[in-house]
């Protein structure tokens, strides 16, 4: 027993050298203040969320990375401060406070849950410190204030995107809506109708399922009695290859629609010829041949050795919007950035052409893509 | 400063998770949900009804107790490890209750609640929990609750009605716990089911054990290190949560009593301060 007090002790005291260590770290960090200009992340590095979190933290760093390399912000470095929220709101409301109070930011790139943004935000926007969250889709995030930002496509822009591409684009006028039962696919489903209202289409029956369902024969037949040319799916790739592969057994032959929860390779793998023709709208697409997508997914394999994800696509579109516009200020005062950043406009990001509405939020042409010989292909 | 009110929310909470859990010897694994009843119904109050923040908060702090009574009675037959899987259970019924109705805003949750709580505001919460606990604690009602906590079948030979006594610990705790969501809600301004889930409950169960069961002083040591501890190792990022837990697992071993134990710390003040409330009462 002594033996072992003896060892606590020790490793206790080990613990607080290493704390204060690291406090020396932080210190001299601080005395480039001059010279630097600082960026703080806010999300998930640890606990259920981490993956998102760790996306959006290197999405940022790619990006501050290759500014850095050619030659900064108008001479000046920029650091990156990531800070972990665990994916908890106190955590990130605290960790926000910390960035603005402790570290002296100019701007912050997060957070990335919904829920945490919208306890983060508030600070943010109070201390006038220009946020943009990368990932927060809840409604209600840009209205927080005007140092609030948003660059992701939140579940109705897209559903009403893709609805009206459907009939302007691909001349389709009879259509079926199959959703899964929870917020996303409600959403989905919510908006597709309304949008096709608006452009006088009535959706002939609308049917719905639940995540983890094998047998979608009822409502296959149901729908098949109506006889529509194209079925928008509300939900994720399993379902929707599980799916298609039923309608095609059936001798349904209808043209699926979808949302990004369909993007996933496993799409083609579970659904293979029935997923043939599939449309679908995505925030991020790394096969795309763009120049500037090759070269950020290049660097990301790179850095990290895996490929990147939708949330690290837009985090990095955020942290470049956030360096255009803290680089057409000309200086580091938030209030001068917030102004650049609500002028953006048609910024061409690698997840589309960017501008921030009135409040905030992100408009851009969001991505369609299509199954083709068992591959996805962009279509727009 | 966000720091201190966080840590002042969750001494409010340790504490009254102490009375039920320290002093009377029920184990609960559901307190966050009273505190998510009390975040909820105060924050419904003041966003949707309008109504002052002081009332919303008392009523939210109500609606709480009530609850406690309700889980109270029908737990009451049950002990130690049953007792605690059935305030689990009650937690996550809890949540998923916040989760599906509409008024709670669903997975979403309840956003643009009016900023009410601050270091001051939440200052006074604790006082007054503090002196309300301590003086239930010094009362007949108290060591009746530590005489359940010793021997229930000797406290109830000695004429104390445990089933009353218990119910009333469970009634009184959520009422703080209840207290200390609607100052939650109210600092953070958005609440959503997760913020009441099973882990805050075990994070208020750790901050009444590492301060010392049974016993106010512990709790307050016990959620000020608890919440402080992951803010102050912020600056070594990346192993925050490794050395966080290892402070937990090393506590334990070198203090199984408690970071305060049986050592009754006693300031001078308090001495003061608890001859003047004794001559009182």
């Amino acid at each position: 027993m002594q033996k072992l007090r003896k060892l606590v002790w020790i490793s206790l005291l080990l613990m607080v050298v290493l704390v204060f260590t690291g406090c020396g770290q932080q210190g001299e960090t601080s005395k480039q203040d001059e010279e630097t200009i600082k960026i703080g992340t806010v999300g998930p590095l640890s606990g259920d969320t981490a993956t998102y979190g760790v996306s959006t933290k290197n999405g940022v760093e790619i990006a501050i990375e290759e500014i850095n390399n050619s030659g900064g912000i108008n001479g000046k470095k920029i650091t990156l401060i990531p800070q972990d929220s665990k994916g908890d709101q106190a955590e990130a409301a605290n960790a926000t406070q910390k960035l603005i109070s402790q570290d002296n930011v100019s701007a912050i790139i997060g957070a990335v849950l919904s829920s945490e943004t919208l306890a983060a935000a508030p600070i943010a926007n109070d201390a006038g410190i220009p946020m943009i969250s990368s990932s927060a889709t809840a409604p209600g995030v840009p209205d927080v204030g005007p140092f609030i930002f948003r660059n992701c496509i939140a579940d109705q822009v897209q559903a009403a995107q893709l609805a009206e591409y459907a009939v302007k684009e691909l001349n389709l006028d009879k259509f079926a809506v199959l959703y899964t039962k929870n917020d996303y696919g409600e959403a989905l489903k919510d908006t597709f109708v309304e949008t096709l209202k608006s452009l006088d289409k009535e959706p002939l029956v609308v049917e719905s399922y639940v995540d983890g369902d094998n047998d979608f024969s009822a409502q296959i037949t149901k729908i098949a009695a109506q006889k529509p040319q194209a079925i928008y799916v509300g939900g994720y790739y399993t379902e929707a290859a599980k799916i298609a592969q039923q309608a095609k057994q059936k001798g349904l032959e209808v043209i699926f629609l979808g949302g990004d929860g369909f993007y996933s390779p496993k799409l083609l793998e579970l659904g293979g010829d029935a997923v043939e023709g599939v449309i679908f709208t995505a925030g991020f697409y790394d096969k795309d041949p763009d120049e500037n997508v090759q070269k950020f997914v290049a660097a990301y394999k790179a850095k990290f050795n895996e490929d990147p994800d939708m949330f690290a696509a837009q985090a990095y579109d955020a942290a470049m919007i956030l360096i255009e516009a803290i680089k057409k200020a000309g200086t580091t005062d938030p209030a001068a950035i917030q102004a650049e950043l609500a002028k953006t406009k048609d910024f061409p990001g690698i997840t589309g052409k960017t501008s921030f509405t009135e409040n905030g939020d992100a408009v851009k042409d969001i991505l369609i893509l299509k199954v083709e010989n068992g591959a996805f292909k962009r279509i727009r | 400063m966000q720091v201190l009110v966080l840590v002042f929310i969750n001494i409010i909470l340790a504490i009254s998770l102490n009375l039920v859990t320290g002093f009377t010897g029920q184990l609960s694994l559901g307190h966050a949900a009273f505190m998510g009843i009390g975040a909820y119904t105060s924050a419904i109050l003041t966003l949707k009804a309008s109504i002052p923040f002081l009332p919303a908060l008392l009523l939210g702090g109500i609606l709480a107790a009530i609850f406690g009574v309700i889980i109270g009675i029908p737990t009451l037959r049950l002990k130690g490890d049953y007792l605690a899987i059935a305030t689990l259970g009650f937690g996550e019924i809890l949540k998923i209750i916040e989760l599906n109705l509409k008024i709670t805003g669903g997975t979403v949750g309840l956003r643009g609640i009016r900023q009410e709580t601050n270091i001051w505001v939440v200052s006074v919460a604790v006082v007054i929990t503090i002196f309300i606990i301590y003086r239930i604690m010094k009362s007949r009602v108290g060591r009746s609750f530590i005489a359940i906590r010793e021997d229930e079948v000797a406290a109830e030979a000695m004429g104390i009605d445990t089933a009353k006594y218990k119910v009333l610990a469970f009634a009184v705790a959520a009422f703080f716990a209840g207290i200390a969501g609607g100052l939650f809600a109210h600092f953070y301004r958005y609440i959503n089911p997760n913020s009441f889930g099973f882990s805050r409950s075990i994070e208020i169960l750790s901050m009444v054990v590492l301060g010392g069961m049974g016993k106010i002083s512990g709790s307050i040591v016990g959620a000020a290190v608890l919440t402080a501890a992951p803010e102050l190792l912020r600056s070594i990022s990346a192993y925050r949560q490794l050395i966080y837990g290892i402070l937990l697992v090393v506590m334990m071993i070198v203090r199984p009593e408690g970071i305060l134990g049986d050592v009754d710390v006693k300031i001078p003040i308090q001495r003061k301060l608890e001859k003047l409330l004794n001559k009182n009462s």
